[in-house]
């Protein structure tokens, strides 16, 4: 009678949050899935369209493999960002004076609305106005003024740049409790056995930050896949294709051209490469996935 | 000693780095006039601060902040109520509780990116496009922060517990008066965690806002720089209104923010 009264307690404590998880978790996934082999808009009823929408795809859309590789790039860019972001939690990591008040200054950029982060950025890359054409100007190491934004080449190094800025301490900050998590007696035994300080970091401290280095990368992954608020404001895709991700084209796809099952392949797309590059994460880094929660 | 000196030095410099876009931008925020003039000046020219009223008039601030008000409180509510039954739930014995993990899991591996087609069908379908309700539902649970209120319940001793259901307390009054009373960092993490997310929240209402009246802050941002391009001081002004007073509580509670935002980082 009891065990019963509490089940249903416990049935009634789940079921809002599975509800919310089922309606915009599971259901979208399938969704997606079922959308995206069929012809389909707002005003036309659904057909189906067997691989046509993955044959366009594949076959026929440049800019998909455009924005494939900006993806990519954009995650390239990550393992940069982490590794520099380890070099800062070495120098702050120790009873260095004012280490705390380092921290808050790197760390100060990550709770940022991401949006006016783009607005900031967008105005330091200015031609006129900006902070960084005038300063390489001052320093002499260019002559012209650069239309960062607005060039092919620079466009997405720029916004790149503007990302690290905003996940650089966030990434210092992990990599700092993965750090203070080492015991130090490990340290005292190597400085024992008379290990020079390259060969303690080699084989004790990146091997212990292993989980840590996985988080950051897991991380640094969805963050690329969902760069979307950056780029949207500084350049919108631009020049030409040149900024596009995968979730800049997908919302451009669905929301702008009202494609929603071409949009819908190409999540389907994002998705898989997504988790591919996940279980690649985890198996470079030696498994421990666990260590995410 | 020439060691701390070396580390200092290189700290300074990613200090400035790091800084340089915060001054620049206060520093445009606060310039009068031209904007585009060249050479810019490193200091503020005649600092005025007329850049602050402007927003007011350029654009309809307080109904931006206004929804975004509303918005990141349905979702704090809804996080700490649903995460905290959630979580509570999971601590207790039932059939079919690996499953539900295994589930939740699992969802966390879904980027909210990977479904905005589908939850957009399905809440135009819920009749929900354009309104507070819709803005706030996919927010309004967190699996990160249900394992977060499932952790700080679990560190609640067995005999706690077992005293309650002998005095004859139901679960719901267990939750009450016992497990949330010992859970403070657990509630403290959620709240900021969950307003957070809804308030930089940019991608969703994006999509799902049709007027300007439902607009957040984060899109009235975006609008401001395509409709008036930067041409005004304003537009930094308005940033600034809008980052200063996060940026004032992160100061004031630094330590318990960036441990909660670590704890959180998966974004469920």
């Amino acid at each position: 009678m009891r065990s019963r009264r509490r089940a249903t307690v416990i049935a009634c404590f789940l079921a809002p949050s599975l509800l919310i998880f089922i309606v915009y978790r599971i259901l979208p996934l399938v969704w997606n899935v079922v959308l995206s082999f069929e012809y389909w808009s707002p005003l036309h009823p659904a057909t189906w369209a067997g691989l046509d929408n993955y044959q366009e795809m594949l076959q026929d859309d440049d800019v998909f493999w455009l924005a494939l590789w900006n993806t990519l790039i954009f995650l390239g860019s990550q393992p940069v960002a982490i590794a520099l972001a380890l070099g800062i939690a070495l120098l702050v990591n120790s009873d260095l004076k004012g280490a705390s008040v380092y921290r808050t200054i790197v760390f100060l950029s990550y709770p940022l609305m991401t949006v006016a982060v783009a607005i900031i950025w967008h105005w330091m890359y200015n031609e006129r106005g900006g902070l960084i054409n005038y300063a390489l100007r001052q320093l002499g190491i260019i002559h012209q003024p650069i239309a960062f934004l607005d060039s092919f080449a620079w466009a997405l190094p720029s916004i790149i740049i503007a990302n690290t800025w905003q996940v650089l301490g966030f990434f210092m900050i992990v990599l700092l409790s993965g750090l203070q998590n080492i015991p130090p007696h490990l340290y005292e035994a190597a400085r024992v056995d008379g290990a020079p300080a390259w060969a303690r970091f080699f084989r004790i401290t990146l091997p212990m930050l292993r989980p840590s280095v996985f988080l950051c990368l897991v991380i640094g992954m969805l963050n690329s896949f969902s760069a979307f608020d950056l780029i949207y404001v500084m350049t919108n895709g631009g020049p030409g294709h040149a900024t596009e991700l995968l979730i800049t084209y997908i919302y451009k796809q669905g929301f702008v051209s009202t494609r929603f099952d071409y949009a819908a392949a190409l999540t389907v797309a994002q998705f898989a490469i997504l988790l591919l590059l996940t279980w690649i994460a985890h198996r470079a880094v030696g498994g421990n996935a666990g260590a995410i929660e | 000693m020439r060691k701390l000196w070396w580390r200092h030095a290189a700290l300074i410099v990613i200090s400035i780095i790091m800084l340089a876009p915060f001054y620049w931008l206060l520093k445009t925020a606060i310039t009068s006039e031209n904007i585009y003039e060249y050479p810019p000046h490193l200091l503020p020219v005649r600092p005025q601060l007329f850049n602050f009223v402007d927003v007011w008039y350029l654009i309809p601030f307080p109904r931006y902040l206004f929804n975004s008000i509303v918005v990141s409180l349905i979702a704090v509510a809804g996080n700490l109520v649903l995460n905290a039954m959630a979580g509570f739930a999971l601590t207790l014995p039932f059939v079919g509780r690996r499953s539900v993990i295994v589930l939740l899991l699992s969802c966390t591996l879904i980027p909210f990116q990977a479904t905005i087609i589908p939850a957009y069908l399905i809440t135009a379908h819920l009749g929900l496009l354009d309104s507070y309700l819709g803005l706030a539902l996919p927010l309004l649970s967190t699996i990160v922060c249900i394992f977060i209120f499932k952790a700080s319940f679990d560190a609640v001793p067995r005999s706690l517990i077992d005293a309650a259901r002998i005095d004859g307390l139901g679960e719901m009054r267990i939750l009450l008066r016992v497990m949330l009373p010992l859970s403070t960092p657990a509630i403290a993490t959620n709240i900021v965690l969950s307003f957070i997310w809804s308030w930089n929240n940019f991608l969703w209402p994006l999509i799902i806002t049709r007027s300007q009246d439902m607009q957040t802050l984060p899109l009235g941002l975006a609008r401001f720089l395509s409709y008036m391009e930067d041409t005004t001081g304003a537009l930094y002004a308005f940033v600034v209104m809008v980052l200063a007073p996060g940026l004032l509580v992160f100061l004031m509670a630094q330590s318990a923010f960036m441990r909660g935002l670590t704890t959180g980082a998966t974004k469920g």
